[in-house]
């Protein structure tokens, strides 16, 4: 009787998995290392998991070990067992894999196969011979869920990033899935786009009971969504449980290159100065507004405060005065318009000093990079004047541009050609009339500055994506440009990546380059840039320091762009009298131990 | 095969792609049935005639021969100095303009040089033509056409799937293109191989991202169950219209016109 009840739990106890792992590693052919180590794990039906890590850590490798890509697309060695809905993973073709887990990648370009969004929806119904009336059903469905109903005729290319990656999920709904398995589905996508699928996801918890495994880098999205965390790191297992304990464990964050949440920091800060409990340490905004007010109204304790974190040089008051005067890029009544006489920029007035740090931001579509492409040549406008350090760009073409003002693009592989970095680095050097010897030396500074003198003699493409977008940062270096504007040059990097990247970004700005960022990512731009220009439709919406800028909520939102969490959370505390915006988690600190929001009080 | 399909509804468009098929299989040979450059620009005129029909942007086809001219020169060059006289029927075509090496060695011909630009000007015919195929017809009428005439379903989805990634490709051209240029690239080089040389920094990221590309797209197709059965649900298949008729008729009597006048004629012969 025992042995029954035991066997009939255990049948149970089965059946409720969705995932199985045990001590599954796995090394990828010519690899030194192993991308899985050891990896015991065991997932229950109906949760929403995220998967946490820096890059490298094994996430993307374990969403391909989950539906049989590793081993049967992929070679190299697999060890373990990985078992799927009771399924031994290595035993079941992908192809039948695929009707019970659905697996999205990172860049809906290569995941859309049809013409129109109802061509490829039906593609893997198709595929698995599904009655012609049933995939129609099925795509309608599935359109639906992912909030593309009515979208069936639409072409494929017209689609945006977000609508391109939706039509993804779509495509593998159709094959109706028990679990969902999601690499990193948002990291090529503007924050629209993020929104979009993460209202998606959210419309499917609710919807229908499908386990879904996100591996994701950005933290605020996760945290209110997950039921639980898993952290991977160099391959192994190496935290797992509910997001509110990962997230208010600031240096085990930092340990493993996950970005904290900025609130977090705030809450960090007070915690360490013993002014919260670490279970009061906030995870959202309206939490953290809740504890500031709540310490406001506790005078005793700012009174009693030690100022440890005095208010940090503001970064965006600095000036570089190493070219007081002179403008590096004096923009003219600019239009610009596409063939089709689709008008893309509309009366662009603008002046950059030298040594500025700017920021330009604004929703897809607003005419962020066709701005920076006119500013080193590679798009000439249609009427007005773009003047690069006195050069009108109508005169000089951009190779002559290049040594003026560099531009690093968003992917490095779209200019990596040579078989070692040296000669990747050195290739625009070339193009310049150099002698060896001066190519030597600049190279040689290059590869100091950029921190790739070990990697020398590699092959780029051996690299990972960090070290390569260096190289694609180095390459322009090389050429010892005044003005360097930079194109997303985070887009897809772990926390640790978009660190390194800043530092050098932040340095070559302290030498007195003049910075022109493309970005959407708000707290790097409120963390660096001196100045934001906002763009909407082809004209600039805002112009001014970040703390200005990010005060204006409410004309943000009319461009489609959410402040940094740090400056709504600055507005939160307005009914308390608090006018300022802060940018950094110190100045909140700071503060406090100044007493400047208690005097209100 | 150059232009992505669009949605508008012209004539062609709404052509079987039996009829479409056939039409691009008729220029094809026709374009090598004549060696004359006149003839070959008559094709020209006439497929341009339907691509501006159809608006097609024909600036973009023209752009893209614009890279190849390097080896389109080459090979005018080197027709010019390979075919000896004797291949040509007309006495003026068998001229030599003058001999590369003393002792009237590797002489250069008339006849050399013109189908030299009878190859540059089938290249451009056969790229407005395919891109007249490719803006009309969409995927799923191209796997039909391929079921249609028993091609095995691998071969088919190799195809209809290049012909989908070709606008993917473009725009990482341009992209790679735009990369190269930031960091000073000069597509000038000097003489003909420097030309060919300084499009290297192109071709190979691009070569690097087609197979970046083609292994997320294999990861995708199996990831939709691509290859579980070598049968897949099939849609409904087109009739022939009127105006398939109408357009068979037209094919099938140019198609004898030209036979007629090349081989009873004789005309269209260098």
């Amino acid at each position: 009787m025992v042995i029954k009840t035991t066997a009939r739990d255990r049948i149970n106890d089965e059946n409720d998995k969705a995932i199985e792992l045990n001590n599954v590693s796995y090394q990828y052919p010519n690899s030194l290392e192993p991308s899985l180590r050891g990896l015991n794990l065991s997932l229950n039906k109906g949760q929403f998991i995220v998967l946490m890590g820096a890059a490298g850590a094994g996430k993307t490798t374990l969403s391909l070990c989950l539906n049989g890509l590793i081993p049967q697309l992929f070679e190299g060695e697999l060890t373990g067992e990985v078992k799927v809905a009771g399924r031994n993973v290595r035993k079941t073709p992908v192809q039948l894999m695929s009707t019970i887990l659905g697996l999205v990648l990172q860049d809906p370009e290569t995941q859309i196969l049809g013409r129109t969004v109802e061509e490829d929806t039906a593609f893997g119904p198709r595929n698995i011979s599904v009655p012609l009336e049933e995939i129609q059903d099925r795509v309608d469905r599935s359109l639906e869920k992912v909030r593309l109903k009515g979208y069936n005729q639409r072409l494929t290319e017209e689609l945006s990033g977000g609508e391109k990656q939706r039509l993804a999920i779509a495509g593998v709904l159709a094959m109706e899935p028990e679990i969902l398995v999601l690499d990193e589905p948002t990291s090529e996508l503007d924050p629209a786009g993020r929104l979009e699928i993460y209202a998606t996801l959210d419309d499917l918890r609710r919807k229908r009971a499908l386990t879904i495994l996100l591996a994701e880098h950005s933290s605020e999205e996760v945290i209110n969504r997950a039921d639980e965390i898993i952290v991977l790191n160099q391959g192994q297992l190496v935290w797992r449980g509910e997001p509110t304990q990962l997230f208010r464990d600031i240096p085990l964050l930092q340990q493993y290159g996950i970005k904290p949440l900025p609130v977090s920091l705030v809450g960090w800060n007070l915690y360490e100065k013993g002014w919260i409990a670490i279970d009061e340490i906030p995870l959202d905004l309206p939490s953290a507004a809740r504890l500031l007010k709540k310490l406001l109204s506790s005078p005793t304790q700012s009174a009693n405060a030690v100022m440890h974190f005095p208010l940090q040089p503001k970064q965006h008051d600095r000036k570089d005065h190493q070219f007081p005067e002179e403008k590096a890029i004096e923009i003219k009544d600019l239009f610009y318009q596409y063939q089709s006489g689709n008008p893309i920029l509309q009366g662009i007035n603008l002046t950059i000093d030298s040594g500025d740090f700017v920021a330009l931001i604004g929703q897809n579509g607003a005419g962020k990079t066709t701005l920076a492409k006119h500013l080193n040549g590679l798009l000439k406008p249609t009427s007005g004047e773009v003047c690069v350090h006195g050069m009108s760009t109508q005169k000089y073409d951009t190779a002559h541009l290049a040594r003026t003002i560099g531009y690093v693009f968003q992917n490095p592989d779209h200019q990596i050609f040579s078989t070692t970095v040296e000669k990747e680095i050195e290739y625009g050097l070339k193009n310049t009339g150099l002698t060896t010897a001066e190519i030597k030396e600049q190279l040689n500074q290059v590869l100091k500055e950029t921190g790739l003198e070990d990697y020398r003699h590699v092959h780029p493409f051996t690299l990972g994506k960090g070290e390569r977008q260096m190289i694609a940062v180095a390459s322009i270096l090389v050429l010892k440009p005044r003005i360097l504007i930079v194109d997303e040059p985070t887009t897809g990097a772990d926390y640790s990546g978009v660190q390194a990247m800043m530092r050098l970004i932040n340095q070559l700005h302290q030498g007195g380059t003049t910075i022109i960022m493309v970005s959407h990512d708000m707290d790097l731009v409120a963390q660096y840039a001196q100045r934001v220009i906002v763009l909407k439709e082809g004209s600039v919406l805002l112009d001014g320091h970040p703390r200005e800028v990010f005060a204006q909520e409410k004309i943000l939102a009319d461009a489609s762009i959410i402040p940094p969490q740090l400056c709504r959370l600055s507005a939160c505390l307005s009914d308390v009298g608090f006018s300022e915006t802060l940018l950094h988690p110190e100045e909140f600190t700071a503060l406090f131990e100044r007493g400047d929001i208690t005097k209100c009080w | 095969m150059l232009v992505a399909s669009s949605s508008e509804n012209t004539l062609i468009h709404r052509l079987d792609v039996r009829s479409k098929m056939l039409g691009f299989l008729v220029i094809i040979i026709l374009s090598f049935l004549f060696q004359n450059p006149i003839y070959q620009l008559a094709i020209i005129s006439a497929t341009a005639f339907l691509a501006l029909a159809i608006n097609i942007p024909l600036r973009k086809i023209t752009g893209l021969i614009i890279p190849l001219l390097p080896i389109v020169i080459s090979i005018i060059l080197i027709t010019g100095f390979s075919y000896s006289p004797q291949h040509f029927d007309h006495l003026s075509n068998r001229k030599i303009l003058f001999y590369l090496f003393p002792g009237k060695h590797l002489g250069a011909t008339v006849g050399g040089f013109l189908m030299g630009t009878t190859f540059l000007l089938r290249i451009w015919s056969l790229l407005i033509a395919s891109s007249i195929l490719t803006f009309t017809t969409s995927l799923e009428d191209f796997t039909q056409f391929f079921q249609w005439i028993k091609v095995p379903a691998e071969v088919s989805m190799i195809l209809t799937t290049a012909l989908r990634f070709i606008p993917t490709l473009d725009k990482k051209r341009s992209l790679i293109l735009e990369a190269q240029m930031a960091r000073g690239m000069n597509l000038h080089g000097k003489g003909i191989i420097g030309s060919i040389r300084s499009y290297i920094p192109i071709m190979i990221p691009l070569f690097i991202n087609s197979i970046i590309m083609a292994n997320s797209l294999s990861m995708a197709m199996l990831n939709r169950g691509y290859g579980l059965s070598r049968v897949w649900t099939v849609k409904l298949d087109k009739a022939i219209a009127a105006r398939d008729f109408w357009a068979l008729t037209v094919i099938i009597f140019l198609s004898f016109l030209c036979l007629f006048l090349r081989f009873k004629l004789r005309l269209g012969l260098l």
